[in-house]
């Protein structure tokens, strides 16, 4: 009898690292699409993952930021507008603290687009970032003309932004802070206004980054 | 006899209570003040000061500056129901943003916000009474 619950305690405790032990990596979201691929004569099926579509914005310093500027970084996006009394404040606080772990890693970088050309301008994006204690480039407040913003925020982030003068502020968007990868793939998306998921967003981006590392 | 000392127990018991419901008036109404006021507080003030008061970098100021809401005592309630534009200097340190206006707050729920505000995040300054609010808003409306 007290060999089986020794017997029960070794397996579980077998069981348990073995979830442990596997390199654990993150889902990639969005759609994807099969395509069959001809690689010596032989027909391989491969898949095409949905990612983020080229873009081009201009900063807080007045740097224009595209794809090619986050090449060998993975980045988190989000929406968010300068004047807005609801719940950017507290975006901006979950994300300066996720900025404040990753300050000076070059492969770490985030994009906060404003979704009120009108208002943010770059003078006040660029006040906006040293009032929130953001000093360069990793972090970049993104002036964009509103189309292409909101564009970028329905089919490239999967999130939402439009106009609604219904609300304090006058705009609405999704909460979200996304995570992409090297390769422009959706790798996450956590609530920004609540703690616990941007505790976990920051635990992915760290097995996001071992990802990285264990290909080298 | 064990009836004598059951019955004045009894009394004991059911004046004690009396006597501690007078003392306990304020406090009692104090307390429900600072639980609505939690309450308020997290529907139309958290979103910006935060959960723990402690606002936002050099954006958002904090409430932790007792000296500010003591010298500010009569405006606080202003502040909340026209907003604020002007430049503010809150734990030495200077404020510019603009603090939008909660004009549909009723006075009861001012003075309940404002009483759990001065008693929360290190400050205890006592109930902040409907009557204060009212007498603070008339002046403000000029």
């Amino acid at each position: 009898m007290k060999n089986l619950s020794l017997l029960t305690v070794v397996l579980v405790v077998a069981i348990l690292n073995g979830c442990n032990s596997g390199d654990k990596k993150l889902p990639i979201l969005g759609s994807r699409e099969p395509i069959e691929k001809n690689i010596d004569g032989k027909i391989v099926i491969d898949t095409i993952y949905q990612t983020i579509p080229s873009f081009s914005f201009i900063n807080q310093d007045s740097v224009i930021i595209n794809q090619d500027s986050l090449k060998n970084s993975i980045y988190v996006a989000d929406f968010f507008f300068t004047s807005c009394p609801s719940i950017c404040p507290i975006m901006s606080k979950n994300m300066l603290n996720i900025y404040e772990k990753y300050k000076g890693n070059p492969e770490v970088r985030f994009l906060s687009h404003s979704i009120d050309p009108k208002h943010d301008t770059i003078p006040k994006l660029k006040k906006y970032a040293t009032k929130l204690g953001v000093k360069n480039t990793q972090w970049s407040f993104l002036f964009g003309d509103r189309d292409s913003i909101y564009h970028m925020a329905k089919d490239g982030y999967m999130s939402y932004a439009k106009e609604n003068a219904n609300i304090p502020g006058g705009y609405e968007h999704s909460g979200y802070f996304i995570l992409v990868d090297k390769d422009k793939r959706i790798r996450g998306a956590y609530d920004g206004t609540d703690k616990k998921q941007v505790e976990q967003l920051s635990k992915d981006m760290d097995i996001l980054l071992a990802e990285y590392k264990t290909i080298k | 006899m064990r009836k004598l000392v059951l019955l004045s127990l009894f009394f004991l018991v059911i004046t004690s209570i009396f006597l501690s419901a007078c003392g306990d008036e304020n406090e009692i109404k104090y307390q429900r003040y600072y639980a609505d006021g939690s309450q308020v507080y997290k529907v139309h003030c958290a979103n910006c000061h935060m959960d723990d008061g402690k606002g936002l970098a050099a954006l958002i100021p904090p409430l932790t500056d007792t000296t500010y809401l003591r010298k500010n005592r009569n405006k606080l309630a202003c502040f909340i129901v026209y907003g604020l534009n002007d430049t503010i200097v809150v734990n030495n340190q200077e404020y510019q943003g603009q603090m939008p206006a909660e004009k549909h707050l009723a006075a009861v729920d001012l003075a309940k916000v404002l009483t759990y505000v001065t008693n929360s995040f290190g400050n205890k300054q006592g109930i902040y009474d409907i009557t204060e609010v009212e007498a603070n808003l008339r002046k403000c409306r000029n």
